[in-house]
């Protein structure tokens, strides 16, 4: 279907938000990431990656600082805040409550 | 293979993207972060095998939209909060009570015109609730509350018998004498009654309203006159009794406002007056408008008890006291009572068996129309109900909006106390500029009221805006504030911090805000139902009032009254060759096709009522009054009362001929229930002189009074055998007749210069006035209802707009599953369906309940008309659907994609 790009697109902040949660990343890793564990379903490049990336910081859910290690590039590394953890664990909760409801209205089952 | 550093991609990133148009440092940033990942993208494409300029391009790729790309990005960076700088928290240096007000009140002031969608509908729709109010309570002020401009006002009484309505009845000189010198509760007591004089001036004749009056009137009532000097106890009888005061007015209008007017002689009705006074210009004659005409003149009643006119029983005058200072009404009535009880021991044949009573004159110059102000009062009050819910509504709405400001606020340490006074000062504001707009709103309103207002509302005239109006104003906004403002408040304050702080993600936590919402439209659809149910019904009084028959047809037809008074006329032969003259000369003028004249005329605002005395029947007191008519005999086509039975008069029914009489309907079967009046015999008036008439006809029955009253007893008389001297004509004529006014004048005036002519209209407009007062409260209640429609339907709107917003997802979801347009219109008109339902069901049935307080200005229509009641809700159903289908069209364009993409 062709909504399904952009229920994925959606879903793009609960998804960075939950790969911070685990630990500091750069902008072209989280890409990566999103890409490998999705199997290729999900895409993000750097154009619709940073938009969503600075919204988050901007609403002081996630925040970025460049970090210089010997040896690779300087990078921007972000980190989810208490505010963002807090955004975090309700978007869990309402994705769950919105699929429980498609599953109780449309007779969906999600895995 | 190419090394490429990261400046190379840098230089390729902003070659390929268009101005951020951000600070310039950022700026760099974020060049620099997005060359970094495409350095690392293009790292990895080249260590797959991807050749390096396929790699670069490939990484490039995606910035191929420039403009989208830097759009996309400006936005998401810029700051999104652009709210005004909340007032300091707690706690913070130079925080006070007062100061804390005064900072709440700037922010509110600035968040209030950072919405001026919302601002707008606010302040309009408290103006309308508090203006409505306002302009109510201002007539309800100048008309009921208001003391009645006199000296200590609450001791002055209507006294007399009890009548049918509660209220004092006339009484009689020898009577009257009776009380003055017996009661000891009194410490004034005086009569009135009415007088309609021909003032001569210069040749013109000119019909003055005036009244007649004990000479200590104006002493009980605490007036002194401004120029010249007060009646005197020694002028009050018939000798002396030619003395006059004038009104301002009249002393302005008719004599230059010449102060030698004092001892000046006047001629009216051929005799010589004295004006020894004139009254303060300040001086309202509300007694004589109430019961007569506003006064311009006063004269004294000037009786003594071997006038024949001054028996008892000749009840015509009305007796007017002051209650002794510290006496209360209970025992000044006890007082009264135990006099009147003496008397009738005393002449049992004068009095019928009634009990006296004591009217407060303001309730008695106030009793028509109390309860039309009153069902008003409570009209308006609901007016502001509605405002209060809507605005209330309004307010949670963009309370939902602002949870995340309110819980920030908390989080950086501000009490939810200080929160709620913070609210309520955003309010207090909100309800002091709806107040203020709804005060300017009531100032221009009130005399537009007093011009559509029928003439039984006199004092509504000087309505206006006064302190007492602003006073009760500003309480009603503060409120209005407390009570529109408290439910958001309070709500606001319990705002669950975690929640609030991702509100963005749509979730269901606004539930009980929509419920509260929900219930507010519900209360509006409520009252709504109850205004309109209560205009509904008035309109239909209305409606069937007009429809009354009124027995006869007033259509084309001119009235005219005269007065016919003085030496000339001393003699009734002379009066009636006069009528003669002037009815032909009527009848000659173009169009004209049938001309009578009459002592007195249905709606026309007097009665005359007649005892009625059958030959051969015992004379009680009980015998009936009768509305009496004296008529030249034109007057049944004129007026087009049916005959039913018998004759009509002809021009051989004049003195010396046999007295006869025609009877109304009513008449006829309350007399002579079962038996044929024609051929009876009965004496008017006194009961022992004066002859026998004979009952020739029996004609239809007329609603005199008013259209509303049944028909009263009616008789009539043939004017050339009772003669009147004040005469009402009635012309009927083709086309427009109040063109007809100035050549009818003077037809009239061709046959008597010295006669004045005056309150020229045509019948149709008796019967509209006779409508009047019904008229007046539909109007206003029209309006009202309409007002409340509106508001219902905007608060309606509101709602369901704010709640297809809210679900603008899950109708995505819905949509994108695969949901019908029917079932997206189910899913929305379901949840509006159920508030317009409850308030439907509530409104009806406090409906039911409340009507029956608009009783008395009902007619023809029970308080619980079911066509009515069904009609409103039909309405209010047709208007509440039609609110809804804009936010429901919204809800089915919803595309799935936009609102899942929704953050």
């Amino acid at each position: 279907m062709s909504h399904d790009r952009e229920l994925r697109k959606g879903s793009a902040e609960l998804l960075i938000l939950a790969l911070l949660e685990q630990r500091d990343r750069h902008g072209y890793e989280i890409a990566k990431l999103i890409d490998e564990r999705s199997d290729g379903a999900l895409k993000f490049h750097v154009a619709s990656l940073y938009p969503t990336l600075y919204r988050l910081e901007r609403r002081g859910l996630i925040r970025g600082r460049w970090v210089e290690r010997a040896g690779t590039r300087r990078r921007r590394f972000y980190r989810i805040t208490a505010e963002g953890q807090k955004m975090l664990d309700s978007q869990r909760r309402s994705w769950n409550a919105l699929f429980t409801d498609l599953n109780r209205v449309a007779r969906i089952r999600h895995a | 293979m190419r090394d490429f550093t990261s400046l190379d991609f840098i230089s390729l990133v902003r070659a390929r993207l268009a101005p951020l148009r951000v600070d310039p440092a950022r700026e760099a940033d974020i060049v620099g972060e997005l060359a970094q990942h495409v350095a690392e993208h293009h790292a990895e494409l080249v260590a797959s095998g991807v050749p390096d300029d396929e790699a670069i391009a490939m990484a490039l790729a995606p910035l191929d939209d420039r403009d989208r790309v830097a759009a996309d990005i400006a936005r998401a960076d810029r700051p999104r909060v652009t709210a005004p700088e909340p007032p300091p928290l707690e706690g913070s240096s130079g925080s006070s009570v007062a100061g804390d007000f005064v900072r709440d009140l700037r922010y509110a002031t600035r968040l209030l015109m950072q919405a001026p969608g919302f601002t707008a509908v606010a302040i309009v729709t408290l103006a309308l609730g508090i203006g409505a109010n306002a302009a109510i309570f201002s007539v309800l002020n100048s008309v009921l509350l208001k003391p009645l401009p006199y000296a200590d006002p609450a001791r002055l009484v209507m006294i007399g018998e009890r009548g049918p309505d509660g209220s004092a009845g006339n009484t009689d000189y020898t009577t009257f004498l009776d009380w003055r010198d017996r009661a000891h509760t009194f410490e004034e007591m005086a009569l009135i009654r009415s007088w309609q004089p021909t003032l001569m001036v210069n040749g013109e004749p000119e019909r003055i309203a005036a009244m007649r009056v004990s000479w200590n009137y104006f002493r009980m009532l605490g007036v002194r006159p401004a120029l010249g000097r007060d009646f005197r106890a020694d002028e009050d009888n018939p000798d002396r009794w030619r003395v006059l005061l004038i009104s301002d007015r009249l002393w302005r209008r008719r004599f230059g406002a010449d102060p030698s007017v004092i001892g000046r002689v006047v001629k009216m009705n051929d005799l010589e007056h004295t004006i020894v006074g004139v009254v303060p210009p300040a001086f309202e004659p509300l007694i004589s408008e109430h019961f007569y005409q506003p006064a311009d003149m006063w004269g004294l009643v000037g009786y003594n008890v071997s006038l024949n006119y001054a028996c008892r029983g000749c009840q015509h005058l009305k007796a007017i006291g002051r209650v002794n200072a510290g006496t209360s009404l209970e025992t000044a009535r006890a007082d009264i009572d135990a006099v009147q009880a003496q008397l009738r021991r005393q002449f049992p044949a004068e009095y019928a068996q009634e009990t006296m009573t004591l009217v407060p004159l303001q309730d008695e110059l106030t009793n028509q129309i109390r309860p039309a102000l009153l069902v008003l009062m409570g009209a308006v009050a609901f007016v502001l109900l509605i405002a209060c819910a809507n605005v209330a509504n309004l307010l949670l709405a963009r309370m939902a909006r602002r949870e995340h400001d309110l819980a920030l606020r908390t989080a950086l340490g501000a009490s939810r106390g200080r929160l709620v006074r913070q609210l309520l000062a955003e309010n207090t504001l909100l309800a002091a500029l709806g107040g203020g707009a709804g005060v300017l709103l009531a100032a221009t309103a009130v005399p537009l009221l007093a011009q559509v207002a029928p003439a039984s509302m006199a004092r509504l005239a000087d309505a206006h805006v006064d302190a007492r109006v602003v006073a009760f104003s500003a309480l009603m906004s503060l409120a209005t504030a407390m009570a529109f403002g408290l439910l958001p408040a309070l709500r606001a304050s319990r705002i669950d911090l975690r929640d609030a702080m991702h509100g963005e993600t749509r979730k269901t936590s606004h539930a009980p805000t929509s419920l509260a919402r929900r219930l507010l439209v519900a209360a509006d659809v409520a009252l709504a139902v109850v205004l309109l149910v209560g205009a509904g019904l008035m309109i239909r009084s209305v409606e069937r009032l007009l429809g009354v028959d009124p027995g006869f047809d007033p259509d084309h037809v001119l009235t005219m009254q005269i007065s016919m008074v003085g030496e000339a006329y001393r003699r009734d032969e002379a009066v009636a060759a006069r009528t003669d003259e002037m009815v032909a000369n009527l009848r000659a003028l173009p169009g004209v096709s049938a001309v009578a004249a009459a002592g007195q005329i249905p709606l026309g605002g007097n009665g005359d009522r007649w005892g009625f005395h059958v030959q051969g029947r015992p004379v009680t007191p009980e015998d009936p009054s009768v509305e009496r008519y004296s008529v030249t005999p034109e007057y049944f086509s004129v007026m087009r009362i049916p005959l039913r039975r018998g004759r009509l008069f002809t021009d051989a029914d004049r003195a010396g001929a046999e007295p006869v009489m025609l009877v109304g309907e009513r008449t006829a079967r309350i007399l002579w229930p079962g038996a044929d009046p024609i051929g009876q015999h009965v004496r008017i008036g006194s009961a022992t002189t004066g002859p026998w008439r004979t009952v020739v006809g029996i004609v239809g029955d007329v609603r005199h009074q008013q259209l509303a009253a049944p028909p009263t007893m009616q008789m009539y008389t043939p004017q050339g055998q009772v003669t009147d001297s004040f005469l009402t004509f009635v012309v009927r004529a083709s086309g427009d007749v109040s063109i007809l006014a100035s050549e009818a004048r003077r037809a009239i005036w061709s046959v008597a210069r010295d006669v004045p002519v005056y309150e020229t209209a045509p019948l149709m407009d008796l019967v509209a006035r006779s409508v009047g007062p019904r008229r007046f409260v539909m109007l206003l209640l029209e309006c009202f209802g309409a007002s409340a429609l509106l508001m219902t339907a905007v608060g309606l709107y509101g709602v369901i707009s704010f709640t297809v917003s809210e679900r603008t997802r899950e109708i995505g979801i819905r949509a994108a599953l695969g949901a019908s347009r029917a079932d997206i219109v189910r899913l929305v008109l379901g949840s509006g369906f159920l508030v317009v339902f409850s308030g439907l069901v509530v409104g009806v049935i406090v409906a039911a309940g409340a009507t029956r307080y608009l009783q008395g200005s009902l007619y023809g229509i029970s308080p619980t008309d079911p066509a009515t009641f069904a009609t409103v809700v039909a309405l209010l159903f047709f208007v509440t659907l039609t609110a809804q289908s804009l936010p429901i069209a919204r809800a089915m364009r919803v595309d799935p994609a936009v609102a899942l993409r929704q953050e």
